[in-house]
């Protein structure tokens, strides 16, 4: 029987959610095609994902454990991926898109001589690979793509697919590998600012984004305490990535990350083209900003116009009582 | 250090765009050098201006494509090197790799850089394809590049921080346009850009097989994206509209 494998990734310790949207995406379209769902970690500690991965209704769940996956480096992850796409062969490799997918999509398709699609926001299977939509143009398009062949690697977009628990009695399978560390290279000396426990954007149900107009420790005091009552995560436009007000890792748009939550929370951002690409897959977009005709106030459902040094505090006042 | 930037002219995303019979439209006189290669490009001069080498850029694309060349050359860039090709061909980032490999087998070069992803199409995989074409070593999504022992300290926004990553010579790296603000051509640069050697190659000339049939992928048609419909503006006294429009997330929209 030909497999759908979903590559399931993992950062410290947490599988990420957008890898679990892919996996029950894959699990539908094998039920449909009368193919098997597959799943494979790669990771220095697999055992804990094992558990929660069964509910997604993989027949079998392949892991490659070795201490070198701590950290993300492209050669090793490469070596490991090549080796499992040739004991598996599967018909379709999906990832979740992050930036650890990105970072080796195009070499493991020129590598497996395979058609590749990046940051699919839907896909389905076809006689002779995959078609699929892409969001394109800083998401002002939507272009439908075609994948001939065999495998066809992907990465899709989070919050492109819910998630659907489905039961199966799932065979765990370990695949030899083993990795010199004289392959590598290349040295990784350190990893700066990691994120760690902080709510991963990508994921949150809730999101207050500053911007420009967030110009002193005073108004970032005040986007602290938003999220704080709406247990949200922050990020920001690029305006304040560059300035160094925001980790670079909390851009939200087209160079940065693509969010989906519920609530979207735009604090003194003007709403350009490239920041609007990340955001457009939210719910409800709220935007706070003192420019009557900022372009942010074209696609917020509900706009709020004044400054933002005004309207925050009582605004947190409010929801803190609806809270409490 | 012996840079190559690969640079590519893009549509601009702000230019007004229309669909018609399957095809997207836009003025071409819009169009622009990829903002994640002036990145690259920009890097690659400041590398230069502290630590001395080459900064040269290629490009694939029609005649018309030429002006982004000389854009980068009047960055600063010392030369250019013009990958011809007829401009109706329906490449894919694998082609445009595999056209890059082709040009690059007897090249000598320290480093390649390219921008992480094309901003009209957010491929971002021809980076990574051409390094393992040519089995290079490489970093993406790269946000600052600095010199250390003769190899380059790539730092690189990952999943889980900035990864600093030293990445031996030759390498390929893509870059991200948070590494810098590119500069804009000064007029003595726009000036001297004219005098710089720029080779054209045919795409015929260029061992890579990317003929009509040979590509993987296609697109099959577009489509504009439902737009969000505005919602309503809240104007007036602060306490009051915070107020209203907090009390509505909780009552009407159930999102807090
Ligand atoms: C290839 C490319 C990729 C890009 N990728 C991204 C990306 O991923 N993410 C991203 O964000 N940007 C991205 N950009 C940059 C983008 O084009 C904008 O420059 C950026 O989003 C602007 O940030 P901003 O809205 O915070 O700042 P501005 O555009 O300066 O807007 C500030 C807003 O704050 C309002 N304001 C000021 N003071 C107050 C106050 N006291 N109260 C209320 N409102 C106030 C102003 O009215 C204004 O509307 C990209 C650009 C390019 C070319
Ligand atoms: N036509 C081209 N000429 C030169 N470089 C290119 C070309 N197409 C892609 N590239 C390089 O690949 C990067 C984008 O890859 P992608 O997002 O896959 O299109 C660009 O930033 C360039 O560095």
């Amino acid at each position: 029987m030909s497999t759908i494998l979903t590559y399931i990734s993992i950062t410290d310790g947490k599988i990420k959610r957008s890898s679990l949207e892919v996996l029950s995406r894959c699990k539908e379209l094998a039920d449909q095609h009368g193919m098997e769902s597959a799943a494979l970690i790669i990771s220095d500690n697999v055992s804990g994902a094992i558990d929660q991965l069964k509910k997604y209704g993989p027949s079998v769940l392949y892991t490659i454990e070795d201490p070198i996956f701590k950290n993300h480096l492209n050669t090793p992850l490469l070596r490991a991926l090549s080796v499992a796409m040739e004991k598996i062969s599967p018909k379709v490799l999906a990832f979740a898109s992050t930036e650890s997918s990105k970072d080796i999509l195009g070499a493991l398709a020129a590598n497996q001589n395979a058609a590749s699609l990046a940051d699919v926001s839907e896909f389905e299977l076809t006689d002779s690979g995959v078609k699929a939509k892409r969001p394109m143009m800083a998401s002002k398009i939507i272009s439908s793509v075609e994948a001939t062949g065999s495998p066809v690697i992907l990465t899709v977009r989070s919050g492109s697919y819910d998630l659907v628990e489905k039961t199966a009695d799932t065979k765990v399978e370990d695949i030899p590998f083993s990795f010199s560390d004289n392959d590598l290279k290349m040295t990784l000396k350190e990893i700066v600012s990691a994120t760690g426990d902080k709510v991963d954007l990508s994921e949150a149900d809730t999101v207050v984004a500053a911007g420009r107009g967030v110009k002193d420790e005073v108004g970032r005091k005040l986007i602290d305490e938003l999220a704080s009552v709406l247990n949200a995560g922050i990020g920001a436009s690029r305006a304040l990535t560059e300035a160094g007000d925001y980790d670079p890792s909390l851009q939200i748009g087209q160079t940065g990350k693509v969010v989906s939550p519920q609530l979207y929370i735009a604090v003194g951002i003007s709403g350009a083209i490239q920041h609007v690409a990340g955001i457009t897959n939210s719910k409800i977009i709220v935007a706070i900003n003192k420019d009557p005709d900022a372009p942010i106030f074209e696609i917020a459902d509900y706009g709020l116009v004044g400054d933002l040094y005004k309207v925050l505090p009582p605004f947190i006042e409010e929801l803190k009582k609806i809270k409490g | 250090m012996k840079f190559y930037v690969c640079i590519k002219q893009v549509p601009d995303v702000n230019a007004p765009l229309q669909i018609k019979d399957g095809q997207l439209i836009q003025d071409s006189d819009r169009n622009i050098l990829n903002a994640y290669d002036a990145s690259a490009v920009e890097e690659a001069l400041v590398l230069q201006e502290t630590h001395g080498g080459e900064v040269n850029v290629v490009l694939i694309g029609p005649e018309k494509a030429k002006e982004t060349l000389r854009k980068a050359l009047a960055m600063g860039a010392d030369t250019g090197t013009h990958i011809l090709t007829g401009g109706n061909e329906e490449y894919d980032s694998y082609s445009y790799a595999k056209i890059l490999a082709a040009f690059f087998k007897d090249k000598e070069v320290d480093y390649i850089l390219c921008g992480k992803q094309s901003q009209d199409t957010d491929a971002g995989l021809t980076g990574s394809m051409l390094a393992e074409l040519l089995g290079l070593p490489y970093t993406t999504n790269a946000v600052g590049l600095s010199k250390e022992e003769e190899q380059l300290l790539v730092k690189r926004q990952g999943d889980a921080g900035q990864e600093m990553i030293l990445l031996p010579s030759p390498g390929l790296v893509t870059c991200s346009n948070d590494m810098n603000d590119p500069r804009i051509p000064s007029l003595k640069g726009i000036m001297q850009s004219k005098r710089k050697p720029v080779e054209s190659i045919p795409i015929t000339d260029l061992d890579a097989d990317v003929s009509p049939g040979s590509s993987k992928t296609k697109v099959t048609g577009y489509e504009e994206k439902p737009k969000r419909e505005p919602g309503k503006k809240y104007e007036g006294e602060p306490e009051e509209i915070a107020k209203q429009v907090a009390q509505l997330l909780d009552t009407a929209e159930n999102v807090i």
